[in-house]
């Protein structure tokens, strides 16, 4: 429990949550027959604040699944850089500076920049886990965070020495939208991880009428490029994930109206690698997200678009669901029935109409500790389109919480 | 401190909203009304002056079938009188527990508010049009969190009325052009002994829609203070009780503790 009135210098917070979650998919893929999937996580999160000026923060995941996803042998995982879900790792560990309008965060910690909610195209130090394709959950960076704030104006830099990635979809199962007539399923060659740092800088201004940031970003994109290679002596089609050097130049708004809250945001991605074949360079483009989000009643609405300007495109073949979002109109219903009950209703729909997705969820809390969720998702489309290559993985799923 | 025509609840967290009437009501009235009415209200103001306060709240909501759920908060201020920032962060239940709102009240205009939400560590601003909705499943709209303005609103002395034995001043507000608010006008009921709020009805239009009632009244530190609220959503036929534990006012706070980047931490 905070205890923030216990003699006002130490605190200590502890939170977490259980977790068992069931998704059954209607559908076979040939690559992936299995179509119940079980999965736990058991969350616990402290935070301690031992004087007025300094905080420690840590967390521990623990993970299991009926359907590998999870790493079979227990170790404690830092990096996060694993093919498959760490079964023990350390979600967050770090350590908080706060003096006057300096504060400095160092170790492994989450950071969100951006305004926007489906796409975010300047949120470069937020990898995902991507087993999921569409129910991705962010993973922490290890960085170095110093944030000055200058009444509405705040300045934001970030020093990440070790590069975290977004977790793939496996190659043997069904997010890995592999085409059902391809011959074999790949292989995972692994990856080449980047070993260089990387920084980014914000600057943020909050107005009265609107609040907007400008970023700059200086490292390598946490989505992986794909090569593929063929072992002639297995023989087997080997997959291999790199990390493109980029920078990106980006910028975010949100304006609050009588009528809605306007929000905006854009970036420039741009390879900064010269030295390497252009399979390895990723596209130069533009991503870039407008919403608009509305509260009235027991109803909150967010519509918008986004979309990308390739201006320079290069022969690499990228993972990419930020990109695979583009072109596309993306929505967001929900209603709070009563203070434990809420449903809402989500979908992206991709405007040439090659690919369709949409997904419900009623939610329900039990007293003060206990949530159910249950929720169908249904995809649709053409085999060649980000959207459309999952159609076969629509799903029902269902979850338990305990909260502590 | 008296000249600074400001209105707040200062003592608590909902101000006592707009006082004051509908023109239409208002024309019959003498200026005289208007401007005893005022002085009641900054009055009221004056005698809850603080440079901060802190205290944990706990949160009852019973909806319509009587069905009763919890919340914990602890809330801080810093300063007073539509100059104040404040950080309100829930304790419990434990699947809020982390969500914090950060107010950042001015004397000219309506509050600045942004929610913090760990689960995905993000912060989001609260919208002037999101104001008039449920504040986290109570009773409270995020525009009752916010304080007011005493210039953004016009008041008349519409009489004297006992609220639970005590005889009240009877104040009627409506919002001047410039303020943005849900309601049409409101009536608020301020103790003749104690100068303390003693109740709120808010109206849309001519309905009402909202009742905040104050109770057990005592005197924390010079201030008179309830330490119970209860808001009732006379549409919905819920209503959510505020208890006040561990008041505190006029402790050493930090500018600092009151920024976006504060609420960030955990």
């Amino acid at each position: 429990m905070l205890a923030p009135a216990a003699a006002d210098a130490q605190t200590l917070s502890v939170r977490g949550f259980g977790e068992g979650e069931v998704f059954w998919f209607p559908q076979e893929v040939p690559a992936d027959p299995t179509r119940l999937i079980g999965h736990f996580l058991g969350r616990g999160e402290v935070f301690y604040k031992p004087a007025p000026v300094i905080q420690f923060a840590g967390g521990l995941d623990l993970r299991a699944n009926s359907h590998d996803q999870v790493e079979a042998g227990w170790r404690l995982d830092y990096g996060d850089r694993g093919a498959e879900r760490p079964r023990l790792s350390v979600r967050r560990l770090s350590a908080t500076y706060t003096k006057s309008r300096l504060t400095v965060d160092g170790g492994k910690q989450f950071i969100r920049w951006g305004k926007t909610d489906i796409v975010t195209p300047t949120d470069r130090f937020a990898p995902r886990d991507f087993l999921n394709v569409i129910n991705g959950e962010f993973l922490a960076v290890t960085a170095v965070r110093a944030v000055i704030q200058l009444r509405d104006d705040a300045f934001d830099g970030v020093w990440a020495p070790r590069f975290t990635p977004s977790r793939t979809p496996l190659l043997d199962q069904r997010w890995s939208g592999i085409p059902p007539n391809a011959v074999q399923v790949p292989v995972d060659g692994g990856a080449t991880m980047p070993t260089g740092s990387q920084f980014g800088i914000r600057w943020s201004h909050l107005g009265a009428a609107a609040e907007y940031s400008l970023s700059y970003f200086d490292g390598f994109n946490h989505l992986p490029l794909i090569r593929s290679s063929v072992d002639i002596e297995a023989p087997a089609v080997v997959v291999t994930r790199l990390y493109p050097a980029i920078r990106t130049y980006g910028g975010d708004l949100a304006a609050p109206t009588p009528w809605f809250t306007i929000k905006g945001e854009a970036a420039f991605f741009e390879s900064s690698s010269n030295d390497v074949p252009p399979d390895e360079r990723s596209d130069d483009y533009v991503l870039f997200v407008a919403q608009l989000e509305r509260q009235s009643g027991e109803w909150t609405f967010v519509g918008g678009y986004a979309g990308e300007i390739v201006v320079r495109s290069r022969s690499s073949l990228p993972f990419a669901p930020d990109r695979g979002l583009s072109h596309a109109f993306l929505g967001r219903a929900a209603y709070t029935l009563d203070p434990n009950r809420s449903v809402a209703l989500e979908g992206a729909v991709r405007e040439n109409g090659r690919g369709v997705y949409t997904r419900g969820e009623y939610s329900q809390a039990h007293g003060q500790h206990w949530r159910t969720t249950v929720a169908a998702a249904v995809i649709g489309g053409e085999t060649d389109d980000f959207l459309g290559q999952y159609r076969r993985n629509s799903y029902m799923s269902a979850t338990l919480r305990y909260s502590y | 401190m008296s000249k600074r025509r400001r209105l707040s609840a200062a003592a608590f967290l909902w101000l006592p909203v707009g006082v004051v009437v509908s023109s239409h009501v208002a024309g019959g009235v003498t200026a005289q009304a208007a401007d005893d009415a005022r002085t009641i209200v900054e009055e009221a103001q004056r005698r809850t002056d603080a440079k901060s306060q802190r205290y944990e709240g706990l949160l009852q909501v019973f909806d319509a079938r009587g069905r009763i759920s919890d919340k914990r908060w602890t809330f801080e201020r810093l300063g007073s009188h539509g100059q104040s920032r404040a950080v309100l962060r829930f304790v419990a239940p434990p699947e809020v527990k982390g969500v914090a709102l950060l107010v950042v009240n001015h004397p000219d205009r309506a509050s600045d508010q942004w929610m913090w939400t760990p689960a995905i560590e993000r912060d989001r601003r609260i919208a002037l049009q999101d104001r008039s909705t449920r504040f986290f499943g109570t009773d409270f709209s995020f525009e009752d969190l916010e304080e007011r303005d005493v210039n953004q609103f016009d008041y008349v002395l519409a009489g004297e009325e006992p609220i639970d034995g005590f005889v009240c001043w009877k104040i009627q507000s409506t919002p001047r052009r410039t303020k943005s608010s849900q309601y049409t006008r409101s009536i608020v009921w301020i103790r003749k002994d104690t100068y303390a709020l003693a109740r709120i009805e808010n109206y849309q239009k001519d309905k009402l829609v909202r009742r905040l009632d104050y109770s057990d009244i005592q005197n924390v530190q010079g201030i008179w203070t309830a330490r119970r609220m209860e808001m009732a959503d006379l549409t919905r036929g819920s209503r959510t009780r505020l208890t006040l534990d561990r008041l505190q006012y006029n402790l050493p706070l930090k500018e600092e503790d009151f920024t976006l980047q504060a609420i960030r931490r955990q």
